[in-house]
Parts: C-alpha cells; structure tokens; sequence
C-alpha cells in the first residue's frame, strides 16, 4: 500500500475498532477486505489491526486468521483456531492412530465457525493440520483475569478428523513468528490507551491547588512509561524487516514487559480512580496480563532465549541497516 | 555508491588492514599508576584509524563535499563506525565525537571556516572539545556566565568551564559564552569556535574515578576570538547548543550499540559458568535488540533528511540504561575479577563497569531526559 491508502485504510480500521468487537467486528473487517489486505500487505494488515484493537480493547477473528494463513489453509474466513494453553506454544493437539486429543484455548471467535482447525507437532519432523467439527469440542468459557474477553478452554479426545493433512514442519514456527508479532502489536496498543488514560488524569486532576502533571514525581513515571511502549513499537515493528522466530519471540516479550511498566506506573498515577471498575484501566489491565501469555509468556520467551545465548555465548546480529 | 556498497568494500578493507587497525593493548591500564598514559595511547591511535580511512575514502561519505565529504548517504556514517565498534578499533566515546562537533561547524560555522576547520576533524590531524558546562551550570544550561564582552577586534572571554572532555588533547573549542545581560537566559547566549592554543586559556584535567584524565575544567582570562569566529549570529548560541544535542542522540548511539554488543558477546565468552543468570542475561540481550531498532529507525530518519528532535531523549535514556545493564551483568559474571584482578581483561571490564556509572550522568542527565519527554512528547505542560 503506498502511504495515501494506508491512511485511508487505517481510518477506516480505526473506526470500526471504535464501534463494533466481536463478530460484528468481523463483519466490519471483511467488508473493509481486511483478509484480502492480509494477503497483499500483510504488514499493514497486521500492525494497524493489532495495535487498534489493543488499543480500543476488542476481539475479532484476526488472530486465528492471522495463525491459519500459515498453515496452509485456503479459506483462512471459514475456520476457527485452537491456540496452545496460556503460557506454552507447542501445538495443542496430538494424534493416537486415527484419534484426535486437543487440550488448549480458544478465543471468543471460535464458536462462530463450523469448523475448527487443530495443529498436531508430533513427531517433531512433521505437522499434521486437521480440521474437526467444532460442536465436538468441549468449550468452556473461562473467566480468568479478563471475563470480557469471553474465553475458552477447549479440549476434547478421541476426535475425527473431517480432513486432515502434512505440511512442512516450518508452518508451526511461521504460525507462531506471526502470531506472536501481531500479539505484540496489540500490547503496545494496550500500553498506548492505558498511558493515554493516565497521562489526561494527570491533566485533570487537581491537587494541592495544580494538576498532579505538573508534579515531577509523576512527570517521570508517565515519561517511564512512554520509554518502554516506544522502546517497544519500534521493536516491533522492525521486526517486519526480519519476521524471523528470534525477532518475533524477542518482540513479544519485550512488548509484554513494557505493557508490565506500562501498567505499574500508569496505574499509580490514576490513584484510587484507577483501582476502581468505574474507571476503563482495569480492562486494559486485565486484557494485557491474557495477551501475555498467548503464544508464550514474557518470562517463558525471556527464558528459553536465555538459555540459547548462554549455549552459544554470541548474540545474533540482527536488523541490518 | 550505494550502502551496499559501501558496506562490501568497507569490510574487505577493514579486513586487509586489520592488524594495522588494531590497537596494541596499553601495557598499564591499572587505576593507580600513569593513568595518562592509557589516554595518551588510545587518543593516538584514534588519530590512526580516522587517518587511514579518511584516505580509503570511507570516513569522506555521508559528509558534504564542501568540506571534505564525498557523496553518500548518512548511513555510511552510521554503518562505518558500527563496522569499527564492533572490530574492537576505537574506543567508542572518542571516535563518535566527530558525529556530534562535525554538524554543528557545517551548520553555523561560516563556508570558509568549515571548509578549512572540519576535514581536519574528520582526518584526525585535530581534536575539538566541547564547552557547554560551567562549575555552576549543570543541567540548567540555559544559567550559563562564561562572559564574551564585544570589542573592536572580537569577543574577550572571561570565565571557566567544566567536564570539557578532551581539552587537554584539543586544538580547537566550540564554546558557549554569554554575551547577553547576566539575566537574559537562553536568549543571550553565543557560540564562538575558540583555538584552545590561545593566550588566556588554560586547562587543567580532572582524574576520574574510572583513572582516566578524560575530562578537564577549562579557564578563560581575557582571551580574544576574532568575529569571523563566531558560530551562527550574537545570540544564537541555545539554537546551536540544542540543534547539536540530537546529534548527541543519533550516530553516535548507533555506533555505542554496536560497542554494546561486541562487550556483552564477550562477557558471555569469558563469564564462568553458571556465573550468569539466563534471564538477567536474556533481558540485556532483549534491551541491546531493541535499542538497535530504535536507533536504526532514527537512522534512516536522519537519512531521508528528517529533523531530529526530543524523540531522540528516548534513544539516549534506552542506550544509556543499555550501557549499565550489560556491566551490572559483567559484575554479575566477574564481579571477583572486577573487584580484585589486575590482569588486562579484568581491568578492562573494571575500567568500563566504573565508566558506565556516567551514562545517566552525561550529555543530559537521565532525569532531563525525563523532563524532555515529559514535556516535549507527552505534552505535559512546562516543568515547575
């Protein structure tokens, strides 16, 4: 997209994060050809989407259209996806002879599809994509931190695959890579409306006969704040120059930590205000502690790239100029 | 010549003329003893490495013709002392200097003075310095009293500066006076490009606890600087001292994060096992990538010839909690070595953990990094 129709595009993005979530959100994306973007520009796709949907905290079908679009699937529109469980990246399902066990989460978008799409990751040289009948899935809503977002856990054993195929053992890694860059996208969305709510507060609210923004204890918590989210999108969004699995995984933990240090000195500042649900920072809040461990946790990914650097003892040059 | 380019022929030359680009390790680099000499060598030898390839051609591009540059994207600059941080040629403070004096002179000094002055900064036949500091002017810049009275020959400068890195090796000054009424603030402020040569300059270096004579407090006694040296009009001098600060934030970040990186490989080479922690080790790492895309970002902004302004606050805050970061780890992994070694390598890391305490000091402390952002990105109104 040249810059004058990204603009359009994000426009219109915009609004429609503004007014519909859900499956109403889906229509207003496929009306907006959303999944045709996804395929043409699938950067401008991706960031805009995700980053406006942190931000106005709503739910579609892009991530599992995101997922799907890796994995060798036609009509990425007409499936749901069943992710990993919070916290884990392995591929939820496994095969026993013809039958099919899944134990993982699902997203609210699921139930809106007939079909459903389960990943299978053993053995480890090859990926098995199998679409089941998604009224064979147990779902159970979850409530968790964020009842809003209308959760699943979803399991179920002994499935029948209505079809079923190998692919390359990569898709899984590729699923992940974009997956996870589009999930940080949608953190730093969230970090950007919880520093937004925090920074008019400040603006607003009176005390000792001035706004507490003019207060430098709070001045420097609000500019903390600001470092880790900008720290974060442009990390983020490099990581289209390079969507590898190292960049991607390093861009979603960096994402959640800085929605971490968004959160903690953006609820300071709101005070008492912010600690109530008559305020919106607590959906915010609530939807970041989620978004983290989708696809892999912060510490999890901090961790297992911990561990690769002591092995090897070299940090990967990456991002070129 | 294209970045491309420019990158393939600059590695193959860096690679041929490695063992000349080097630098022999200084005999004595410990704290207590000819301290000097440590600076003395590595000024020396970066004299060296911006001679040979300003005569390659490569420390040319990115710079204008008109003084000395050749055709080239600003990228080359960037990408040229990566390639020198990262070989391990230059000590990254001094070599980046050049990014932070050179722009100013082109942007206010007279096309003459430029066009005579700047080669011979980038050539390393000469060492500017930087006066902005006064003993009683810190963060609060815009308070500064070096006083520059108007006479018939020039400007007489009466007055003292502080933290002037590299005076005692510096031909030349790019000074910040006040010519205006002791009140007048940032508006009564002018820059002059003083000889430190001149009569009634005196410097005197101050040991800093990392053992080098880095830095230096500078006096003026009645010292003459003619007006053809004075840097943009009377007056100006806060627009060139707050024009030259995001040069302050841009390449020469760029090339501390290559820095940055060579260092933290190397700790992960020589830290004992098990010394390191796997997260505290993946969380620099993850710091390192994100500031070189910040910083890359900044790059190409630059590049396409857009300005630079407050947003560079948080690249200097990121390299800055960086630098520390990677040595808090290196006391992690050799903190024995750090407090109690005095082999080359421990010394080393000991000299470069003690500099590091700096980085939230200099060039803007963090704290006004805060007050930058606070008010110029969050729009925040104005500090009280």
């Amino acid at each position: 997209m040249d810059r004058e129709d990204l603009e359009l595009f994000a426009t219109s993005l915009r609004a429609a994060t503004e007014r519909h979530t859900g499956a109403a959100l889906d229509g207003a994306l496929d009306e907006l050809g959303w999944v045709e973007a996804l395929d043409a520009d699938p950067q401008a796709a991706v960031s805009v989407l995700f980053d406006l949907q942190g931000r106005a905290n709503v739910t579609s079908s892009a991530l599992e259209r995101v997922v799907a679009s890796h994995l060798g699937i036609a009509d990425v529109t007409g499936v749901g996806v069943v992710f990993p469980t919070l916290g884990t990246w392995d591929p939820p399902g496994s095969l026993a002879g013809d039958a099919l066990d899944v134990t993982g989460f699902g997203l609210p978008s699921l139930s809106t599809h007939d079909a459903t799409v389960v990943v299978v990751g053993a053995p480890a040289d090859k990926l098995t994509v199998a679409l089941v009948a998604t009224a064979d899935l147990d779902r159970q809503p979850i409530t968790g931190v964020d009842p809003e977002l209308g959760a699943f856990a979803v399991s179920g054993s002994g499935l029948r695959a209505a079809d079923q195929s190998v692919v390359d053992a990569a898709a899984w890694s590729d699923a992940l890579t974009y997956g996870r860059i589009a999930v940080a996208h949608e953190l730093v969305g969230v970090s950007r409306t919880m520093l937004e709510l925090a920074r008019v507060h400040a603006l607003e609210r009176i005390q000792f006969g001035r706004p507490i923004s003019q207060f430098q204890a709070v001045r420097h918590r609000l500019a903390e704040a600001l470092i880790a989210v900008e720290t974060a999108d442009s990390l983020v969004s490099a990581a289209w120059d390079e969507p590898t699995p190292l960049v991607a995984s390093v861009a979603k933990s960096v994402a959640g930590r800085s929605a971490r240090t968004a959160a903690r000195h953006c609820q300071q500042v709101l005070a008492g205000i912010g600690f109530t649900t008559e305020h919106d920072f607590h959906l915010y809040l609530r939807r970041f502690l989620v978004l983290d461990q989708l696809l892999g946790s912060t510490r999890s990914l901090t961790r297992a790239f911990g561990e690769q650097l002591l092995h090897e003892r070299q940090l990967p040059h990456i991002l070129p100029l | 010549m294209d970045l491309d380019e420019f990158r393939d022929s600059l590695d193959a030359w860096l690679d041929e003329n490695l063992d000349e680009l080097t630098p022999v390790a200084p005999q004595d680099t410990t704290l207590d003893a000819h301290h000097d000499g440590v600076l003395d060598a590595h000024m020396a030898h970066l004299s060296k490495v911006k001679r040979m390839t300003y005569d390659a051609g490569f420390m040319r591009r990115g710079w204008p013709e008109r003084v000395g540059g050749l055709p080239g994207s600003t990228l080359m600059r960037a990408y040229l002392g990566e390639a020198v941080q990262a070989r391990g040629l230059a000590e990254p403070g001094l070599y980046s200097m050049t990014e932070v004096l050179a722009p100013t002179m082109i942007d206010y000094a007279s096309p003459e003075l430029a066009a005579t002055m700047v080669p011979r900064l980038l050539r390393g036949d000469e060492t500017w310095c930087q006066g902005f500091s006064e003993p009683g002017t810190g963060s609060n810049l815009a308070a500064l009293s070096c006083k520059a009275t108007k006479t018939d020959d020039g400007y007489l400068v009466n007055g003292q500066k502080v933290w002037t890195s590299l005076a005692q090796y510096a031909q030349r000054c790019i000074l910040l006076t006040r010519t205006g009424d002791a009140d007048s603030a940032h508006r009564g402020i002018t820059a002059l490009f003083v000889d430190v040569d001149d009569p009634g300059i005196t410097v005197r270096p101050i040991l800093t606890m990392h053992g080098a004579l880095e830095f230096c407090e500078v006096f003026f006694d009645d010292v003459l600087v003619p007006f053809d040296r004075m840097l943009g009009d009377e007056g100006q001098g806060w627009g060139v001292a707050m024009d030259l600060l995001p040069f302050e934030r841009s390449t020469s970040l760029w090339h501390r994060g290559a820095f940055l990186h060579r260092r933290f490989e190397q700790l992960l080479a020589q830290a004992p096992d098990g010394a390191l922690d796997p997260l505290a080790v993946a969380e620099v790492g993850q710091l390192l990538y994100s500031f070189r895309a910040r910083s890359r970002a900044t790059q190409y902004r630059m590049a396409s010839g857009g300005t630079l302004g407050p947003e560079t606050s948080v690249d200097k805050v990121l390299v800055a909690t960086i630098e520390q970061a990677v040595m808090d780890l290196a006391l992690d992994g050799l903190g024995a070595d750090i407090a109690g070694a005095d082999d080359d390598i421990s010394t080393h890391w000991r000299t470069e953990y003690l500099y590091s305490r700096s980085a939230t000091i200099y060039g803007g402390s963090a704290e006004i990094q805060r007050n930058i952002i606070a008010r110029r990105l969050l729009d925040l109104g104005a500090d009280n």
